[in-house]
């Protein structure tokens, strides 16, 4: 009978990795699942107690839950959907040859590389409705007759903020989708101009299918990094006016930052499996990818 | 198995250097202990000054002082201010100050988050609205004991204790008195001379001032001035309580027809036209800033912004106390001082928040700002007598209240007010659905 040998060096290495894992992630969100089967307000420290679904309970019956909910869905959809189209589209004038084009690539990542609360102040000023340059602006364009108090209307307050988050992110796309059209061969465009395809036929027909992967993997990661966001929200409106931009992510803000933090980890965990069925369709293609 | 030995091996001279870190330090402490108790048995009189001198040396303490400043001219105040005590105490303290951002109010839940964590300061600025949390969970160091035996306690009037203890729910003091700041109404007085107006002497009389303030100064058809500066975001709760009492209502109860009616009166000012449009969203910095452009004719805040109206108008801005209708209220804005349990020497902390309740410090501090003090030997000096600012404050002390301190009262302030008040002022909900919500998340 032969003695297992056990090799333990791999074990040794990812020792520090995995050590450093359990503690800053996998603790963490083991005691946020645990406090949101508790009464963990510690504005009433005396009455902390486990309860069960209790909080998943309250959740479903909270209104502000719901509005958050289907914000949160407008939120993601437009943002990251306006962000990829705008993307796509300046990554194509990105990819074709003009002079100045190494400024204008440079140029167009600002909005990328500035951080979210400066984003989110800057636009508030450009939002303001006493002094803000956007009314400037229109007023001097006759497209408006009055300042418009972007951010103190319910009606325009959401579509401020997400406006905002299309121009911040549009760079990402642009930059993913630009390396992926990088490294599409030129030969099939040439054997496509032979056969007499049209501009739009070799869009969807190679360009779209060729990156493909890569579109889907910056949706996926932009879909995550959205609906988590608070920064930008937080500084333009905290959810306001009216509840009108509160989010599931500013909900959770708002609740644990009055520490409700039991509340506030089921809505958490409720978004965390929102996010987790997005990765599932990318999850399980890497699937069938590694077994063929 | 040799790897794995030689992985424990490896693991346990990791440790074994760890522990010779630990105790080397302890030896370390231990010696000038032993050095400084050996005289103690000798009583010459140069044993005695080295004595003193090392009782002055191991007395020296380093203290962490949390505090917010409204502007960069405060937050240079605060820093001379600590300066000075530093240099001037013969105790041996030196005060650490770092300022915070008073954000909306997030300064206190950050404080409380830090002293959860074992880390914050040792003494901190303070707001009474936060008492019960911080109290509920032991992390403030009861003061009873200390006021007692201090030789300025009955400079500062026995009321102001009271409001300290009611504060923190018991018999017991937590909270140091440092200075008061009451709201009033700040106005243009050449724009009520333009629409010929006088200082309005009833709530009646403020609202009809609102409507004849609001005008067209161009002639552009378009409103370039308006009668009020409503604060609508955070923190607009203060000036809105005026309004509710106003009419006879009270924080005890939103919901009465009186408090109703305040409501009402509140949210037409905005559907009327009376306050910038931009009023759901404007904090403080809008109403300031509206304000001293011209935008509004009057606004409602406290001393703490009197030096910055004074630069920009000069002897075009004066105040008056809101006025009364069937009721008067306007809110005391409080700052006060506190010590933390955690604080390693609370006598050495206690010298500094008296210094800054009765001494040099409160003095300072409240010449600079133009807040309320609240040393009766302070509240004499001329500087704070011939302040039409400070006069204005001074007339509404006698009808100025705080909101309810209750465990919901930061996040009713923080998030339900603001949200439910533009909910109404953008006409989702009624005034009586306002107040039905306001009443029943204050007092759940």
């Amino acid at each position: 009978m032969r003695s297992r040998k056990i090799n333990i060096t791999p074990y040794f290495l990812v020792a520090p990795a995995f050590l450093i894992m359990l503690g800053v992630v996998f603790v963490p969100v083991a005691k946020a699942i645990l406090m949101s089967f508790q009464n963990y307000d510690l504005r009433r420290p005396n009455s902390l107690k486990f309860i069960g679904i209790g909080n998943f309970i309250e959740i479903f019956h909270d209104p502000l839950f719901w509005d958050a909910f289907v914000r949160t869905l407008l939120w993601v959809g437009f943002g990251v959907g306006l962000q990829f189209l705008f993307g796509f589209i300046l990554a194509l004038i990105l990819n074709q040859k003009f002079s100045g084009r190494g400024i204008v690539r440079a140029v167009s990542l600002i909005p990328w590389c500035t951080p979210g609360v400066l984003i989110g102040l800057m636009w508030r000023w450009i939002y303001d409705g006493n002094y803000g340059v956007l009314n400037d602006i229109l007023i001097r364009l006759h497209i408006i007759d009055e300042k418009v108090p972007f951010l103190a209307q319910t009606n325009t307050a959401f579509p401020s903020v997400i406006a905002t988050i299309v121009w911040q992110g549009i760079p990402f796309f642009a930059l993913m989708i630009l390396a992926g059209l990088q490294g599409v061969s030129q030969e099939m465009y040439e054997a496509a101009d032979v056969d007499g395809a049209s501009r739009f036929q070799k869009l969807f027909k190679i360009t779209v299918p060729s990156i493909k992967n890569t579109i889907f993997i910056t949706l996926l990661l932009r879909i995550i990094w959205v609906a988590n966001s608070v920064d930008l929200i937080m500084n333009m409106t905290e959810g306001g006016p009216a509840y009108s931009t509160q989010t599931l992510s500013i909900y959770i803000f708002n609740k644990a930052n009055v520490l409700n933090m039991g509340y506030a980890a089921a809505i958490s965990l409720i978004l965390t499996l929102m996010l987790s069925l997005a990765a599932v369709p990318y999850l399980r293609k890497r699937f069938k990818e590694e077994k063929v | 198995m040799k790897k794995l030995l030689a992985v424990l091996a490896v693991l346990a001279l990791s440790i074994s250097s760890l522990t010779g870190c630990g105790g080397s330090t302890k030896e370390e402490s231990a010696t000038p202990k032993e050095t400084a108790n050996a005289p103690a048995e000798n009583n010459s009189a140069d044993t005695k000054d080295a004595k003193s001198e090392e009782e002055t040396a191991s007395k020296e303490t380093t203290l962490t002082y949390w505090y917010w400043a409204d502007n960069s001219d405060y937050s240079n105040k605060m820093q001379e201010i600590v300066k000075e005590f530093n240099e001037t105490n013969k105790s041996g303290i030196t005060i650490k100050a770092e300022e915070q951002p008073w954000d909306g109010g997030a300064y206190s839940q950050n404080l409380f988050t830090a002293a959860m964590g074992g880390g914050g300061p040792d003494i901190a600025t303070w707001k009474l609205t936060a008492t019960p949390l911080f109290t509920a969970n032991n992390l403030l160091a009861e003061l009873d004991g200390y006021i007692e035996k201090w030789a300025d306690k009955d400079d500062i009037d026995a009321n102001l204790y009271n409001i300290m203890k009611q504060a923190g729910g018991s018999d017991k003091t937590y909270v140091m008195p440092w200075n008061t700041q009451v709201l009033y109404v700040y106005y243009r007085p050449s724009m009520f001379k333009e629409v010929g107006i006088e200082v309005p002497k009833t709530y009646e009389e403020f609202l009809t001032a609102c409507e004849k303030l609001t005008r067209d100064t161009d002639g552009d058809g378009k409103i370039d001035v308006y009668g009020f500066g409503m604060r609508g975001a955070k923190g607009g709760q203060e000036p809105w309580g005026s309004f509710i009492h106003g009419r006879g209502g009270s924080f005890e109860d939103f919901t009465t027809d009186q408090a109703v009616k305040g409501m009402e009166d509140f949210m037409n000012l905005y559907k009327k036209g009376y306050v910038p449009p931009t009023a759901p969203a404007d904090g403080f910095n809008e109403i300031i800033a509206n304000f001293k452009s011209g935008r509004t004719a009057m606004t409602i805040h406290h001393t703490g912004s009197s030096a910055g109206m004074v630069e920009t108008f000069g002897e075009d801005v004066a105040a008056f106390p809101f006025p009364k209708g069937d009721g008067q209220w306007t809110s005391m804005g409080d700052t006060e001082n506190v010590i933390f349990e955690k604080c390693k020497d609370k006598e050495a902390a206690f010298e500094f928040v008296s210094y800054m309740a009765a001494g040099k410090g409160q003095q300072v501090w409240c010449e600079t700002t133009g807040n309320v003090p609240v040393s009766k030997r302070v509240q004499a000096m001329p500087v704070f007598q011939d302040n039409k600012f400070m006069k204005a404050s001074i007339e509404g002390v006698s009808y100025a209240g705080i909101l309810p301190i209750l465990d919901t009262t930061t996040e009713w302030v923080s998030t339900i007010w603001p949200n439910t008040i533009s909910q109404a002022l953008s006409g989702e909900i009624t005034a009586k659905e306002a107040m039905e919500t306001l009443q029943k998340e204050l007092y759940k």
